[in-house]
Order: C-alpha cells, then sequence, then structure tokens
C-alpha cells in the first residue's frame, strides 16, 4: 500500500511547434503541454483530474499509459520505469495500465462487432480461446449490456452502449489502473450518470485505481475521492475531492468553481442535470 | 447468409448493370477462345469489310478477320492490363501510403514526395516512353520470356501506384490517429496486426472505388498505347490496336471498324464505374444500417 501504482516525478512534455520543419529550424519555443508535474497515485485511489481546454489534463493521461514518451521526468508504473517496461510492447506490464477514450465513436473499430472487439482484446489479455465467448460475455454483464450485443456492430449502439464496451474492453486487460480520459463528455446528461455510476460501482468491486479526466466538476465531487486542478500544464491545487471543492486555496480553482452553474449541489450522486461549463480563460 | 442478402438489398439496379457488364467482359475474356465463332487472326481476304450481317454480326476488318471474335480476344489484352495493373499498382500504392500514414514523421515525408514526384509526369507521357526506350519486343527476366503486353501491365501498375498512395495516405491518416487505433496499442498489439486489422480495413472503400475508376483507365491506356503501336502487337487483337487499324475507314464508310471496339472499351468502362460505386455503398457499414432502418 505504501508504493505508489502510478507516480509521475518532474514530468515535462512539450511539443515543437509548426510542425516538423518548426522543430528543424526551431525559431520559436515550444509548446509546454505540461511543466514539471509530479503526482503520485496510490492503488485503489480515485483521482479526479480538472482543468480547462489545453490545461493539460489529456496530456497526462497519455503519457500515464505510455501513447507518447515525456520530454523529461519519469513515470513510474508499479515501481517500475514505464520507459523501460515499453521496450517490452507485449510485456504483461500493459495489463496493468488501460486507457478508456473520450469519443465512443471513434473508440471502437467500426468493421469489428463488439464480440470480436473484446475477444481480440482477450487474446492479448491471455485468455483462453474456450473460454473467450465467456468471458466477453461476462465482461458485458460487468458493464450492464446484454450478451446480445456481441454480435452487433459499433454503429448499432448508442453512444452510451459504446462507451460502455469501451470501459469493457479496458476491463478485459484485468488492469489495476484505469485511465479515463473525458469518458462521458461525449453523452448526454441521463447516460453520463450511468456511466459515472458504473465507474463508480467498478472502483468499488474490483479495487480499481481510478484517474478521472473530466472538465465537469460535478462528477468529479460525485465520483472521486481526490481531485487534481490542472492550469498550462501544471498542477495548481491538490487534495480530498471535498476540501478541495469546498475551500479551495488556489484563485484559479476558485474561478472553476464559480463557473458552474448554480443549483447542483449533489454530493455524492451525480446531479439530475449538469452542464458542460465553458471555463473562462483568465 | 442473411445478412448478405440485407447488404446486397442497398445495391440499386445501376450497380447490378455494373456487375453485369463486368461478368460479361471478363466471361467474354476468358472464354474467347470457346465462344468466337471465328478465328481472331485468320485472314480471309475474300469476306474483307463485310458490313454486319448473320455470319460476321459485326462485320469483317481489312484483312476479312471477324469483328466480333477479334472484340473477344481484345477484351483480354484490355481487362488483362486493367486489372493486372490496378492489382500491381494497388500493392505497392496501398502499401507506402499505409507505411507512410502509420509512420509518420520523416519516413512519410519521403515517401509521399517519391509519390508526388511519380505522380508528377502524366501517366500515357511516362507509358509511351518508357515502352518506346524499352522498345516493342518480349522481354527477357532470367528463364521467362515475357511478351509485351507484361511489360505493360507492369508498366501501368507502377504508373498507377501514386494514386493508391495519396488516397490510401489520405484515409489511412485519419485511421490511424483514431482512438480505436491507440487502444489496440495499449493492448500490446503488434504493428501488422493493428495494420491489417484495424487500419487497412477502414480504408478500404475509397482504394476499392480508386481501383474500380482506375480498371477503367488503365482500358483506356492500353488502348492508347496500342492506338500508337506501343501495345499489344498486330496480328494478335486488343481494342487499341483495332481502333488504330480503323482510322482509314471512318472516312470510306466502313462504320463496324471503329464503332464496336469504341463500344466494347466504353461500355467496358461505365460498367466499372457503376460497378464500383456499388461496391463502395456494400463496404460502408453505416450505408448497412440505411436499410436496416428503412
Amino acid at each position: 500500500m505504501s508504493a505508489p501504482i502510478l507516480s509521475l516525478s518532474g514530468v515535462t512534455k512539450s511539443y515543437p511547434r509548426g510542425g516538423m520543419l518548426g522543430s528543424v529550424f526551431g525559431a520559436r519555443a515550444p509548446v509546454l503541454a505540461l511543466d514539471d508535474v509530479s503526482l503520485d497515485v496510490m492503488a485503489g485511489d480515485v483521482v479526479g483530474i480538472v482543468g480547462e481546454s489545453g490545461s493539460g489534463k489529456s496530456t497526462l493521461a497519455q503519457l500515464a499509459v505510455g501513447l507518447t514518451r515525456p520530454t523529461a521526468g519519469t513515470i513510474r508504473l508499479g515501481g517500475e520505469d514505464l520507459g523501460l517496461l515499453m521496450r517490452d510492447h507485449a510485456g504483461p506490464w500493459r495489463r496493468r495500465i488501460q486507457m478508456a477514450f473520450q469519443d465512443s465513436s471513434s473508440a471502437l473499430n467500426p468493421r469489428k462487432s463488439i464480440g470480436r472487439c473484446l475477444e481480440e482484446t482477450l487474446v492479448l489479455a491471455g485468455v483462453d480461446k474456450a473460454a473467450r465467448p465467456a468471458e466477453a460475455a461476462a465482461l458485458l454483464g460487468r458493464v450492464g449490456l446484454g450478451a446480445e450485443m456481441l454480435p452487433r456492430l459499433p454503429h448499432e449502439l448508442s453512444g452510451g452502449q459504446r462507451q460502455r464496451v469501451g470501459l469493457a474492453r479496458a476491463l478485459a486487460m484485468k488492469p489495476d489502473v484505469l485511465i479515463a480520459d473525458e469518458p462521458v463528455s461525449a453523452l448526454d446528461v441521463s447516460l453520463q450518470a450511468q456511466v459515472i455510476n458504473l465507474l463508480g460501482r467498478l472502483t468499488g468491486e474490483l479495487g480499481l485505481t481510478l484517474l478521472f479526466i473530466s472538465h465537469d466538476l460535478a462528477l468529479v465531487r460525485a465520483l472521486c475521492r481526490r481531485v487534481i486542478v490542472m492550469r498550462k500544464g501544471r498542477i495548481v491545487e491538490e487534495g480530498p475531492c471535498l476540501q478541495v471543492l469546498e475551500s479551495p486555496r488556489d484563485d484559479y480553482t476558485r474561478l472553476l468553481l464559480s463557473a458552474v452553474p448554480k443549483g447542483i449541489e449533489g454530493r455524492r450522486r451525480p446531479p439530475a442535470r449538469t452542464s458542460n461549463p465553458e471555463f473562462p480563460r483568465p | 447468409m442473411t445478412k448478405l442478402r440485407q447488404a446486397l438489398a442497398i445495391v440499386d439496379w445501376s450497380g447490378w448493370l455494373g456487375a453485369a457488364i463486368v461478368v460479361a467482359m471478363v466471361g467474354a475474356a476468358v472464354l474467347a477462345p470457346w465462344i468466337a465463332p471465328f478465328d481472331p487472326v485468320a485472314v480471309n481476304i475474300e469476306d474483307r469489310l463485310t458490313a454486319p450481317d448473320a455470319v460476321h454480326w459485326l462485320g469483317t476488318d481489312q484483312a476479312g478477320r471477324d469483328v466480333f471474335s477479334r472484340i473477344l480476344f481484345g477484351a483480354r489484352a484490355s481487362l488483362a492490363v486493367g486489372i493486372g495493373a490496378v492489382l500491381i499498382g494497388g500493392l505497392i500504392g496501398v502499401s507506402a501510403g499505409i507505411f507512410a500514414a502509420y509512420k509518420g514523421g520523416l519516413a512519410e515525408l519521403a515517401v509521399m514526395r517519391v509519390v508526388d514526384a511519380v505522380a508528377s509526369i502524366p501517366l500515357l507521357v511516362w507509358a509511351i516512353a518508357i515502352v518506346g526506350v524499352l522498345g516493342v519486343g518480349p522481354v527477357q527476366v532470367g528463364p521467362l520470356s515475357l511478351p509485351n503486353e507484361v511489360k505493360i501491365v507492369v508498366l501501368v501498375g507502377c504508373l498507377f501506384s501514386p494514386v493508391f498512395a495519396r488516397v490510401t495516405h489520405a484515409v489511412a491518416r485519419r485511421v490511424v490517429s483514431a482512438d480505436f487505433v491507440k487502444a489496440r496499442w495499449l493492448q500490446g498489439a503488434g504493428h501488422w496486426a493493428i495494420v491489417t486489422g484495424d487500419v487497412l480495413p477502414n480504408c478500404l472503400s475509397p482504394i476499392i472505388v480508386q481501383a474500380t475508376l482506375l480498371v477503367a483507365i488503365g482500358i483506356v491506356v492500353e488502348a492508347s498505347v496500342s492506338f500508337v503501336g506501343l501495345g499489344v502487337q498486330p496480328p494478335a487483337a486488343s481494342w487499341g490496336t483495332m481502333l488504330s487499324d480503323a482510322r482509314n475507314a471512318i472516312y470510306s464508310g466502313e462504320w463496324w471498324l471503329p464503332v464496336f471496339p469504341g463500344l466494347a472499351i466504353s461500355i467496358t468502362v461505365v460498367g466499372f464505374n457503376l460497378l464500383g460505386d456499388a461496391v463502395r455503398d456494400l463496404f460502408d457499414p453505416r450505408s448497412e444500417a440505411r436499410t436496416l432502418v428503412a
């Protein structure tokens, strides 16, 4: 319990401005997407990461799963350097960390049935061929979908159903850590509640460590125990969810909170009506 | 089976017409030795330049050869060049386009600039220049002696490859950045599995449409190259050589000499285009939903 399951220390990520030629002729300074971020996530933690667009939330997610490499700093997964782990592309460490994506229409291959999508994931998760169909059905059951979804193609599902299939696919790898990058922001409000409840249940049942990235403070409050507020690639405030959201110490957090429309004071459940506030750029 | 029937239900009459034309032309090419009423190269001076009648359905040419039989045999050269070139060009171009899109960075830049360079010279100019330099005789590759037609198939195929590369690259770039590709990567799937299982299948519909259009262009290129005497060599029949031979007949009144090979080319080209549109609709997974809803 003492060692963090996921830890970032001094992680910086910069992108060259103006594409490849820009990096060759490097006249202008690169864009700093993440600026010296350090973060420890303990096993079983449910951490919300909030911030406006461009604050570095998604970059953080991509770095944590190894979709991009940091410009500086180290990321450790279960105490092991992610850079070293990544040398073994299909290594067992892949099963420890998985990601759920924002856009459900892009997250599933439109030409593969749900069953095939899950089963080919189970192949890489090391599940025997004979056990795969039952396991795929069980995964769908876990996210509240019936086995009749298996032969369907993604376009035959609703956005909420697709999002849950995406979760089932991530769970198929039996991850310790799940990173959910804005998993509900493309869904309408009633579906948001479904998916949030599902995530809450899964973290409880499976002891899953969850990094929940969102710009919707009400959802973070409903789901997370701990919250991290990001702005311009830096962590400006972090702490227990209630403390940060009730009595923010940082000006920016206060600004974020004040941008949430009144009347959504729901505590541990997602509110009946939420909105996606446009945060003013300070 | 029902799934196939549902899918085929979206093919409209023009798609079936295209398919029928293509099947008929391919059938004619394959079965030519058995269904042709006359020997396509047999000279019969007594029957020269007869108008279409009950014996010679499409008339005879200056050497008394049966035009109908020559069109059937000519379909072989035309379709071989059209389809063969598309297969070769598709193999090279699709591989290059997907490689460039998937790999990104400098490799992408290099591959696509080579593609631009090859594509910047017009197809017919390339074809005529290279066949002109290599000559029209057979090519010796090791123990094999390849006829001129093979040279043209390979050549036109190479010239088609930039078109395939560009189309594939454009669509593959979008597919490669999709989340389902990232998801596969995060599961530890290999490059080959991702490219063949996730990237390529989602690039197919524009590639197939392009392929059917290029078959049509390939047929025209073969006809053009043969027309200028660098393609199929006489006395063998091809639609291009037949048109070429018919040039002088246009003014002397033997209308059947240019009209029928010309019709064969036009109908085949239209057939492949119609088929291409239908196949594109079939390959779009969303179009299936349209019929299920309707």
